[in-house]
């Protein structure tokens, strides 16, 4: 294999990751602009879904009930955390940040409990190969790619032309004000958690049968995630989208002449020399 | 007796992770860091260098300084949440490169160690077969570090620490460069964590990337929340406490982690001053 075609397909590969990081990253950011916390758990939202759609697979063989059933399960699971656990503390984002990384232990070691430390893999649902430059490349992929920015046209879709949408953004901009124009800003709230869950439970059943499934793979994603919030700036769903692609594609390239590993600490030099130029993240307009 | 030293030499770790979080008020997520690579510069430097006990002390704390200063350079620009993110994302980050550097760092699998003798000039003690000499070593050392500590937060730098934490603002009006201040203590504490590493890879007679891992940083964490943050002592306690719970729960139940997430979550939201801090508030009561 040529080295054009090598770039060719990591590119490609770089750019479905990208969109699954996005799905996550999109999450983490909805919510993080919302009540200012940083969800560590957030990961494990992301672990619990591949988890999920492992076992569904198990019992029923049908890869696309699990890819619906799953990222609702996580949801129903995240609305639960945030109704039951997080509320209390919610006022005090330094708190609320522990409390998850509670959260993100009990997760972790409960699945560890039940499924076991090894990694399983899910097959992919169908084994279509698409030849693209003269090598296949998984058609799996490319429907992940697709499905991804469908489901993320739709949250944009979501959060500009409904209602809940319109609340949503409220809240973000002025939680007080929500208040008295008379939101229920706590529903709110409630509802964000569970769909920044459902995203990245999402992004986590569709990663499954590129990966592989463990109880880790939630900690995993989490450097690469919060690289992401900061890159694309804190609160900024089009800079994470951006953001994503961008470490993604940085990764992938790269990876094609220097190993992995350089290529995580290359994203990081990304990082922090946006961290120190643009605070407010690359995506944003420059304002104060 | 081993698990004795050991804890002493963590509770260096738990009083250093206290300094900038229950002093200066800046949370870290990721200071497993700073414990693992000054475990790392003792145990190589012995292994390569064959260098005296006292050289290979001073190396730790020096490089893991020098670690903190980078990391802290970026770190100390964000604050509340980006912080956290960055201190995060770094330690993971070395924790990859750990892995992958597994010719020098024996990745999982760790490094061996024979402590080399305890030179005082005129006599040479063994340490390697002692426990006794090695506990009194450890103990003397971290006593010594105790009061360095007292010292510190007694003194007008630990006051403004303290001020940093409550009011940062404010305390840059006043005409302090609370950059330069958040920066010290993250070094101070930084360096401290390097040497405690030290003295634990002196006690167990070996180093593994584990010390670098992202639920050693977890570890300290909770000590510090559940003991007392800013109290000093109320993190060894949580050292004490947690060390020895581990000790004997794993053989028996090795999904431990779920009970010490409850527990975080039950301190964080019910008694958020920590034992220490909560006896405290009860004698102060009292005597009014």
């Amino acid at each position: 294999m040529g080295i054009e075609v090598h770039l060719f397909m990591n590119m490609m590969n770089g750019l479905v990751w990208g969109l699954i990081i996005a799905l996550i990253a999109l999450g983490l950011v909805l919510i993080f602009g919302l009540i200012k916390i940083l969800n560590i758990s957030h990961g494990e939202f992301y672990m619990l879904g591949a988890i999920f759609g492992w076992y569904l697979i198990q019992y029923t063989q049908n890869f696309w009930l699990a890819l619906v059933l799953s990222p609702l399960l996580v949801a129903a699971i995240g609305l639960f955390i945030e109704w039951g656990i997080l509320r209390p503390t919610e006022d005090k984002p330094i708190k609320t940040l522990i409390v998850t990384l509670g959260i993100s232990l009990i997760l972790q070691y409960t699945v560890y409990w039940f499924y076991g430390g090894s990694p399983q893999r899910i097959v992919e649902p169908f084994q279509y190969h698409l030849t693209l430059f003269g090598s296949g490349y998984s058609g799996y992929r490319i429907f992940v790619a697709i499905l991804s920015m469908a489901v993320i046209a739709l949250l944009g879709l979501f959060l500009q032309k409904t209602r809940i949408g319109l609340w949503i953004r409220a809240v973000k901009q002025d939680q007080e004000m929500a208040i008295a124009v008379g939101i229920p800003t706590k529903k709110v709230i409630m509802i964000t958690f569970a769909l920044g869950s459902f995203l990245a439970a999402l992004g986590g059943i569709l990663a499954a049968p590129i990966f592989s499934v463990d109880f880790l793979m939630g900690l995993e994603i989490l450097p690469t995630a919060f690289m992401v919030v900061i890159i694309g700036g804190p609160g900024n769903l089009m800079g994470a989208l951006g953001a994503s692609i961008l470490i993604a594609e940085l990764e992938g390239i790269s990876s094609v002449f220097v190993s992995p590993t350089i290529s995580r600490v290359l994203s990081l030099v990304l990082m922090s020399i946006v961290l120190l130029k643009r605070p407010e993240g690359i995506f944003s307009r420059a304002r104060r | 007796m081993f698990l004795v030293t050991e804890i002493i030499a963590l509770s260096l770790f738990a009083m250093s992770f206290d300094l900038i979080y229950g002093f200066t008020g800046m949370l870290s997520l990721g200071h497993a860091t700073f414990f693992g690579t000054g475990s790392y510069i003792f145990t190589l430097s012995i292994l390569h260098w064959q260098s005296n006990l006292w050289v290979s002390l001073l190396l730790a704390i020096i490089g893991s300084a020098i670690i903190a200063w980078v990391i802290g350079f970026f770190a100390v620009r964000a604050r509340g949440t980006n912080f956290i993110v960055i201190t995060i994302i770094f330690s993971l980050v070395i924790f990859y490169l750990s892995f992958y550097y597994k010719s020098i760092t024996g990745g999982d699998d760790g490094l061996p160690l024979k402590v080399p003798d305890l030179g005082l000039g005129f006599l040479s003690i063994s340490i390697h077969d002692n426990p006794m000499a090695n506990y009194y070593l450890v103990l003397a050392i971290v006593s010594l570090c105790y009061l360095f500590y007292w010292r510190l937060i007694a003194s007008p730098m630990g006051r403004l620490f303290l001020a940093i934490k409550s009011n940062e603002e404010r305390t840059q009006y006043i005409g302090f460069n609370t950059l330069k201040y958040r920066l010290i203590s993250f070094v101070i504490s930084g360096a401290f964590s390097g040497l405690s590493g030290a003295l634990y890879s002196m006690t167990t007679h070996y180093t593994n990337n584990k010390l670098l891992h992202w639920t050693t940083s977890v570890d300290v964490v909770v000590w510090t929340i559940v003991g007392g943050a800013g109290t000093l002592i109320g993190p060894i306690m949580g050292a004490w406490i947690f060390t020895f719970f581990r000790e004997f729960i794993s053989f028996h139940f090795k999904q431990y982690p779920i009970v010490i997430g409850m527990v975080l979550i039950f301190f964080i939201i019910f008694v958020p001053q920590g034992i220490l801090g909560y006896l405290l508030g009860l004698i102060r009561r009292e005597r009014k």
